[in-house]
């Protein structure tokens, strides 16, 4: 606990880092929007509740573009949400287009902005026309990293453009590296040749980046693991690899493997007895082994917190009183 | 021609023929005006020629070569005519030279007595030489080849004139004959009336057969009573009215196909005879009521009596006629007056939308455009008004329009209730009568913005409790989210969202999402297309989910928040009875479950417009800011306090061992401290 890296910040930047204000002002915000409403069940529960949900990742569940930026938190959260919320779509095998997309993710927080979609679009089509249908995996993926890693990814583009461009930004800042200065500027029609930058130099510009700023980045030795296959890529073709990676996914934590992607046998379940629920309705044949899996027992296959919680949330249900889970066995 | 060939036709004939002439004139030297009567018949004339043609067939056989001699002249082409002085004694007043295979008028010589000549049936080509013969009062050309109206300047007398069947192009020449009776022109090749208007004598105009194509320049006839127009091209009939006299009319196999173009013959009052068969106006459904109802002097029409009941049915039939007229026109008034508003609101729609790239260009045009808008429309705004009041009294049929201007239109048609532009948005603040509202099943929406549909729904449900259908055309829908303000409404059982100017409809999946939004409406129809339990169990598999997370992981304050105040009471409601058992169930209790357990689970996707939900982030930035501070300064209080905590930490041994070696200190001499503590006692009290 007094480990000695944390009595060295100092207090405020201690708790900017865990983003620990964050949440706070957030709560007290939220606490002022529905002052009459709060006082009636009392603000400790609202504190706890507030939390609660931050922990199991619902807090950024309809919320404004600003409060789900803010943290990489409530970014995982939000990716997270979006999942589970979609997953139906994309197990049903729907192809559909950026806009529509951009208008499911426009159901979870209404004012989000059109230009994320349209570059996790361009990651998915290598920024090919942005019209075209994507899958649901295909564009989860991308998402996952254009808005994870946004303020990454746009240093990122702007080295690139200064290595295709011929400035290498390491001249100044390693002065050991060896290729890096004596390489001569290409010509015009040797860029265009040669696609992409060269991996290597790629990498350690990006090395640098990693170390110096304070945003989240990929893990670098991941980064370094993606551009060592290559000799040269495109700055897409970087972006592509990322998405793809499955290190950097489970590293990130928000979204299972991609081939777990539409396994969720607890929601299914829920899935059923919604279902069930439809008026007139025979009961129909489930596809699929997902319904017949014991319900809600089995033991998570990513190593992310939240799925324990949401068992313990369960458990909880009767003893806590939260009223959610006895509505719905009420209706 | 030869003129020889006629020398030898004899006197005999013509005697003979003179006697057939007795039969129709009478002998007295003067005929006055009203006893010379002749039929005119449109094929042949029945006056004196054709009985004057049957005597002569009867006779002509035996009558080769006599009583007629024309000896030839000094003049190398004219025959000279000579009667025996007994026959000029016999009929001194009148001569026929019928069928004596004439191609010239013969010289008439000593006949200056001559009351009566007859030429018909000859090949005359010119009227010549009969100048002399000023007191002719019958001439007869029937049947010749006269080619032009000339040499009859000095019959002054002259009353009648018969000109059929020849090929007269022009009436011209006629100055002096003031005094005709009858003028007889048919069977030629005139096109056009004219110099006719000094014959205030003439009762009877023959102009059928001929190249007529309108008639007109009739005035100065002030005695006309017949004119026979049969068998022309005539289109068109003007100046009847000024005939005074006029009684019979007879337009027969023309090309008359309106009433429009013989709408003078309304206005004669002596007219009491007309045909028109043959026309096309006759085979119009319209004809024979429309000509009773406006000629109601007339006796006969076809040449058969009109009965009063004819009339009468004539005049009814005629007001339904103008009654629909008024109406359909009255409508397709209305309609334009639609189209050009819709046209309007469109443009202006149109404009709208393409305004964020266009803003520099059209400002001007825009500007421009709602000038020209008010120039055009400042008359027929003042016009209209009074114009949909009428309607509103005085129109049953199903046809409405309420309210028009140039910006917006809002019509009730049936069960329709139409919208079009966001001004006609207004209307619902309107008092609208109950059966009008009760009636209306169907709300159209046209050219205005989805957002501020989403205002005046909760009037139009109250207003139109019956709609149940709603349709959306060019209202730029862009998201699945604006569906979800549908669901505040009472129910729905059809939508229909038009393609263009709704790019909603393009994703693959928006009805699925509609009918997982709105389930609780158990829609019937959506575009048209019915809505199947496939329909409703893949929209249910494809966002059941979202439903699920929407509500039961949302923490309780935050669901509250959504759902605002009327949700609150049913959620508290909830709250306080979720510790009863389930199996007690309330009256109460039933229906609020029942509509929040339907409403529950999406009742927390809501659609709040940009404009509205960009104030709601403005008006939180204030509290933002508030906060922020707040906890800036609880922070600092913290760290503050943990601070002194730390520094306290380290100071403290420190300061206990101080602590420690001063009370040492103080002990170490017995006697001074025990002096001490009782000095402090004393000094305490």
């Amino acid at each position: 606990m007094l480990s000695p890296e944390r009595l060295a910040l100092p207090d405020y930047e201690y708790l900017a880092q865990r983003h620990v204000l964050t949440y706070m002002e957030d709560a007290v915000c939220q606490l002022l929007e529905n002052k009459e409403d709060i006082s009636q069940y009392g603000i400790a529960r609202f504190f706890t509740e507030y939390f609660n949900s931050v922990c199991q990742g619902t807090h950024i569940l309809f919320r404004e573009f600003s409060f789900i930026q803010a943290t990489p938190h409530n970014r995982a959260s939000f990716l997270r949400a979006f999942w589970r919320c979609f997953r139906t779509v994309g197990k049903n095998g729907d192809l559909l287009t950026m806009r529509e997309y951009h208008c499911l993710l426009q159901l979870l927080c209404p004012d989000f902005p059109l230009e994320l979609t349209q570059k996790a679009a361009r990651i998915v089509l290598m920024d090919d026309a942005v019209d075209c249908l994507m899958s649901f995996s295909d564009f989860l993926f991308a998402f996952q990293i254009q808005f994870y890693y946004s303020e990454f990814l746009e240093s990122v583009a702007a080295i690139y453009q200064d290595l295709l461009s011929g400035k290498n930004p390491n001249t100044v800042i390693v002065p050991t590296s060896s290729s890096g200065q004596h390489r001569p500027r290409p010509t015009l029609g040797e860029a265009s040749m040669l696609e992409g930058v060269e991996a290597s130099l790629f990498c350690q510009c990006l090395e640098n980046l990693c170390d110096r700023h304070k945003y989240s980045c990929p893990p670098p030795a991941l980064v370094k693991e993606v551009l060592s296959n290559v000799q040269r890529l495109t700055f897409y073709g970087f972006l592509v690899a990322l998405s793809k990676h499955h290190g950097i996914n489970q590293a990130l934590g928000a979204l299972p493997d991609k081939g777990d992607l539409m396994h969720d046998p607890a929601l299914d379940e829920e899935l059923e007895r919604l279902l069930a629920q439809i008026p007139g309705l025979v009961n129909s044949v489930t596809a699929g082994p997902e319904a017949s899996c014991l319900p809600a027992r089995t033991p998570p296959r990513v190593g992310s917190p939240w799925r324990p919680l949401h068992h313990t949330r369960k458990v909880d249900a009767e003893s806590d009183g939260s009223t959610e889970e006895t509505d719905e066995s009420e209706t | 021609m030869i003129p020889g060939k006629y020398r030898s036709v004899s006197g005999r004939a013509a005697s003979n023929v003179n006697c057939g002439l007795h039969l129709v004139i009478q002998t007295s030297s003067l005929p006055e005006k009203n006893k010379v009567e002749f039929k005119l018949n449109k094929e042949t004339p029945s006056f004196p020629g054709r009985l004057l043609q049957h005597d002569l067939e009867r006779n002509y056989s035996s009558r080769q070569g006599d009583h007629i001699n024309l000896v030839s002249s000094s003049m190398p082409s004219f025959p000279i005519l000579q009667r025996s002085s007994e026959e000029k004694i016999l009929y001194s007043d009148r001569l026929t030279l019928e069928r004596q295979k004439l191609t010239v008028c013969p010289i008439i010589d000593g006949e200056e007595h001559l009351r009566l000549l007859n030429f018909q049936h000859n090949f005359i080509t010119r009227i010549q030489n009969i100048s002399n013969l000023q007191r002719l009062i019958f001439l007869d050309l029937y049947d010749n080849q006269i080619e032009e109206i000339s040499g009859l300047s000095t019959l002054r007398s002259l009353r009648v004139l018969l000109l059929g069947k020849n090929r007269i192009k022009k009436i011209s020449n006629l100055e002096n004959l003031k005094s005709l009776d009858v003028l007889d022109l048919h069977g030629n090749q005139i096109t056009k009336i004219e110099n006719v208007n000094h014959l205030c004598d003439l009762r009877v105009l023959n102009l059928a057969r001929n190249l007529l194509s309108h008639v007109d320049n009739l005035n100065g006839l002030d005695s006309l009573t017949e004119l026979n127009l049969r068998h022309n091209q005539i289109t068109f009939v003007r100046d009847v009215d000024n005939l005074p006299c006029l009684q019979r009319l007879f337009l027969s196999f023309n090309n008359i196909s309106t009433f429009e173009s013989v709408c003078c013959l309304a206005d004669s009052t002596s007219l009491s005879d007309i045909t028109f068969d043959g026309n096309p106006i006759a085979q119009e459904s319209w004809y024979k009521h429309t000509i009773l109802q406006n000629m109601m002097q007339l006796r006969q029409l076809d040449m058969k009596r009109i009965t009063e009941e004819e009339r009468r049915m004539a005049s009814v039939v005629a007001k339904k006629e103008e009654e629909k007229k008024r109406e359909s026109h009255k409508q397709s008034l209305l309609k334009e007056k639609k189209r050009l508003t819709i046209n309007n609101v469109a443009r202006k729609w149109d404009l709208q939308q393409h305004r964020i790239t266009n803003i520099a260009t059209n400002q001007d045009r825009k500007d421009s455009d709602s000038q020209d808008h008010c120039q055009n429309d400042g008359s027929t705004i003042s016009a209209f008004p009074e114009e949909t009041r009428s309607l509103d009294s005085g129109l049953t049929s199903a046809l409405q329009g309420l309210s028009v201007t140039d910006t917006h239109l809002v019509e009730v048609e049936g069960d329709t209730l139409s919208l079009y532009g966001s001004g006609a948005l207004e209307c619902l603040d309107r008092n609208w009568s109950v059966q009008t509202a009760g009636m209306v099943t169907t709300v159209s929406f046209t050219f205005i913005e989805f957002d501020e549909i989403v205002q005046v729904l909760p009037k139009l449900k109250i207003k139109f409790p019956n709609s149940l259908h709603l349709k959306f055309k060019e209202t730029n829908l862009v998201m699945l989210q604006q569906f979800n303000a549908l669901a505040q409404l009472r129910r729905v059982d059809q939508l229909t969202i038009d393609p263009q100017g709704n790019p909603v409809v393009n994703f693959t999946l928006w009805k699925y999402y509609v009918l997982f939004r709105l389930s609780h409406f158990n829609m019937q129809k959506i575009n048209g297309t019915e809505v199947t339990q496939n329909d409703m169990i893949m929209a249910e598999r494809l966002f059941g989910i979202l439903a699920h997370v929407a509500s039961s992981e949302l923490p309780q304050y935050h669901l509250i928040s959504i759902l605002g105040d009327a949700r609150k009471k049913q959620f508290r409601y909830l709250l306080e009875t979720k510790g009863k058992k389930p199996g007690i169930v309330n009256e109460e209790n039933n229906d609020s479950k029942r509509l929040v357990g339907e409403n529950t689970n999406r009742a927390t996707l809501n659609y709040t417009t940009r404009d509205f939900y960009n104030e709601k982030l403005e008006e939180i930035k204030e509290k933002k800011k508030f906060c922020k501070m707040y906890i800036e300064d609880l922070v600092k209080e913290a760290t503050e306090i943990n601070m002194k905590n730390e520094a306290l930490q380290k100071l403290w041994p420190q300061m206990f061992i101080e602590l420690v070696r001063d009370a040492v200190m103080e002990i170490r001499n017995k006697n001074s401290y025990m002096k001490l503590c009782l000095q402090q006692i004393t000094d305490q009290k």
